[in-house]
């Protein structure tokens, strides 16, 4: 049970690559944290920096009020699952979990009921004496989990483990890491690349760009709330739709315009976009808060490019000039490519963002 | 013909074509090993005479009459189907002395005199005596190098043992190093090992001998495993290297995450699943440093190697083709036993880790 801080993290790798650029992070106790962001965005080097296995360039990493920035990091009192399970092939499943507790000289008696304990929360108590090449790919990423657990650290670190097990497969272990995560509340830092995974486990999702945090929040917030165009286009299948649009202002209403439409807005957006002083802004609109509707209540009226049925609802596609509108509606009635679809915009999920930074207004 | 009978034809000769390439292979191989070996086992008379017997005779059957210098001794040749006569003298001393070098069925003295007592009642007589398949053996470790021949032995395992210490220690730490870091030059420093093994031996003897003279180590034990590590080093770089680059890094990265230090993750991780690599390095740094003999020749005087021992045993006074054979053989015998014994290292490789 601990806390994590990281003041101003910095990581360059040579003079010119500045992989990491001076972050500030505090974790929880017992909290489920996520580092989420495209490849080469630095989560990775940023879990690596709290393992102890990438010198810091600059900043303090500190857990439980304990500076470890410069500790090796068997004394760092902290466990990792690695991206390839680093399993050690030349151990069976048994002392690949009991090396961490043979080094701690641990007694053998309670080695062996560490063993049999984590074993059987990560349900491989049957494979402890095989050897890694004898199991399969998610039976491997168990014991890797099951290892990291039977050292009871103070902090877990995860580099995302789930993302060489089939699609399947990685769903239910998420879950699975989720209930383990219950029994054991133990903090957590957790690397993925894949947004719907951060979604389903993380308490709070940090939000990672070229080196820097672009959001931190629950999933609810970064979803709802996303502070960037980055972030509302990131997070989400389909990703949020974005409509370059001007706002003019007729008598008494704002409306939002470009050549494909003209959506006048409620007081409460106009209030929202009042300090607002230039023209140009980008509209975004997640797919789901785009309705059906009749003709005469539409917005816009476009046809349909493609629909795509998914059971439980169908994702249609709109084109305008060469961006595509992506409409997630309910799976009746079924709507055919060809056909023009009338369409309405939630205005309490309108967001509103700059053109050029890309910040939510 | 359908065409299912036609792809039967085809297939049986392809079939055949392959069996008899490979038996044939195999014999080119086979056969000069079965030479050497059944020549060791061979008298030295059965060893010059022509054709070669393909097997060594287990006895020897004499008949002895009296001759015009004293008695006649012949000896029964299974190939001819015939006595065919040796020797013709009246001295016994130098009978026993022949049968024992030349015919490898040595008698006594007071053995011949038994049989010649024999003569006067019937003539010829006939008797068989058993013969010593090992003599070659024990005459080469007797004469060879002037009795160096089991000092030198010892000689060649300390060389070897020696090689393979150094080899491993400094080119599998190098090997470590080009495969887990990257520094300026790497690459074609890792190339530029290789550069040793271009001049051969002969070429730069002179500087050699002077070197070690130098650094006293002129026929020496450790000069010799010095200059066979030069060259095993540089293989051992390269096979350690890829071995190394084999096995992941996170392998040794968990290690140190779960407690251990970077010392205690390599013995621990690394070590263990680079041991087939290692063992690999271990065979050519004792093979190559056993069968040297150039180098050998020129940097050693009063304390040669066992290679050559056998080599003058080829090219000395000595030169029996059936003493060097033995002494080929005793020479093979060692690398073939560490060849099989470092075998099942080389076959141990852990799942994931390829090599």
């Amino acid at each position: 049970m601990a806390t994590l801080q990281l003041k101003n993290l910095t990581k360059r790798f040579g003079k010119k690559v500045v992989a990491v650029k001076g972050i500030n992070l505090e974790v929880h106790d017992g909290e489920y944290l996520v580092l989420l962001g495209p490849s080469g965005c630095g989560k990775t080097t940023t879990l690596r920096m709290i393992a102890g296995l990438e010198e810091v360039t600059d900043g303090e990493i500190i857990l439980d009020g304990v500076d470890i920035t410069d500790l090796p990091p068997r004394k760092r009192d902290i466990s990792m699952v690695f991206q390839s399970y680093a399993v050690w092939p030349h151990m069976t499943v048994y002392d690949n979990i009991a090396f961490a507790l043979r080094l701690k000289k641990m007694n053998r008696s309670e080695i062996d009921r560490t063993v049999r304990e984590v074993a059987g929360m990560t349900k491989i108590a049957e494979f402890l004496d095989r050897y890694p090449f004898q199991l399969s790919g998610g039976q491997r990423q168990r014991v890797a989990v099951a290892r990291a657990i039977a050292v009871k650290p103070k902090l877990f670190l995860m580099d995302e483990p789930l993302s060489n097990l089939d699609a399947k497969l990685r769903v239910a272990t998420r879950t699975e890491l989720k209930a383990i995560h219950h029994k054991t509340h133990a903090t957590t830092v957790f690397v993925t690349h894949d947004q719907s995974e951060a979604m389903s486990i993380a308490d709070r999702i940090v939000i990672m760009k070229d080196g820097e945090i672009m959001q931190i929040g629950t999933p609810e917030e970064v979803y709802d709330q996303s502070a960037s165009i980055f972030v509302a286009d990131f997070i989400g299948t389909p990703p949020t739709n974005f409509l370059d649009v001007e706002l003019v202002r007729e008598g008494e209403t704002l409306y939002l315009v470009n050549p494909h439409i003209k959506l006048p807005l409620s007081a409460e957006n106009a209030a929202r976009l009042r300090g607002y002083d230039k023209r140009e802004l980008v509209l975004g609109i997640r797919p789901e808060n785009i309705l059906l509707t009749s003709a005469d209540e539409a917005d816009l009226s476009a046809a349909c490019l493609v629909a795509e049925p998914q059971g439980s609802h169908q994702v249609v596609a709109v084109e305008l000039d060469d961006k595509l509108l992506k409409i997630v509606a309910p799976a009746r009635p079924k709507v055919r490519s060809g056909e023009t679809v009338h369409l309405t915009f939630k205005q309490e999920s309108l967001r509103f963002f700059d053109r050029e930074s890309g910040a939510r207004i | 013909m359908t065409k299912k009978t036609r792809r039967n034809i085809y297939r049986t000769a392809r079939l055949t074509a392959f069996y008899i390439f490979v038996s044939g292979v195999t014999i080119a191989m086979l056969l000069p090993l079965y030479f050497i070996v059944s020549l060791s086992f061979l008298s030295t008379r059965e060893a010059y005479r022509y054709p070669l017997p393909l097997l060594p005779a287990l006895n020897v059957e004499y008949k002895l009459t009296h001759g015009e210098r004293g008695y006649l001794l012949s000896v029964y040749d299974p190939i001819d189907k015939e006595y065919q006569t040796v020797l013709d003298t009246g001295d016994l001393e130098k009978m026993s002395v022949y049968m024992k070098s030349q015919l490898g069925a040595p008698m006594s003295v007071p053995e011949i005199e038994q049989q010649i007592a024999r003569l006067e009642h019937e003539a010829p007589v006939f008797f068989t005596r058993r013969k010593s398949l090992l003599y070659n053996y024990e005459t080469f470790f007797k004469v060879a190098g002037t009795g160096q021949a089991v000092p030198a032995l010892i000689r060649s395992l300390e060389i070897c043992a020696m090689t393979i210490a150094i080899s491993l220690t400094i080119g599998g730490m190098a090997g470590y190093a080009f495969a887990r870091y990257t520094f300026r030059g790497r690459d074609a420093l890792k190339f530029s090992v290789l550069f040793v093994r271009m001049f051969p031996g002969v070429a730069i003897a002179m500087p050699m001998v002077i070197i070690l003279v130098n650094m006293g180590f002129y026929d020496a034990p450790i000069g010799l495993s010095l200059v066979y590590s030069v060259g095993s080093i540089a293989l051992t770089i390269w096979i350690t290297a890829s071995i190394f680059m084999g096995i992941p890094v996170s392998l040794e990265e968990a290690a140190q995450v779960f407690g251990a230090t970077k010392i205690q993750a390599f013995l621990r991780v690394t070590l263990p699943l680079s041991l087939p690599g290692l063992a690999a390095c271990a065979m050519y740094a004792f093979l190559g440093a056993w069968n040297e003999t150039v180098a050998a020749i020129i940097l050693t005087q009063f304390n040669p190697t066992f290679s050559v021992v056998v080599y003058q045993t080829v090219l000395g006074a000595v030169g029996q083709v059936n003493l060097a054979a033995a002494g080929g053989m005793v020479m093979a015998l060692p690398a073939v036993i560490f060849t099989f014994f470092i075998r099942r290292y080389i076959h141990q490789m852990w799942g994931g880790v390829t090599v």
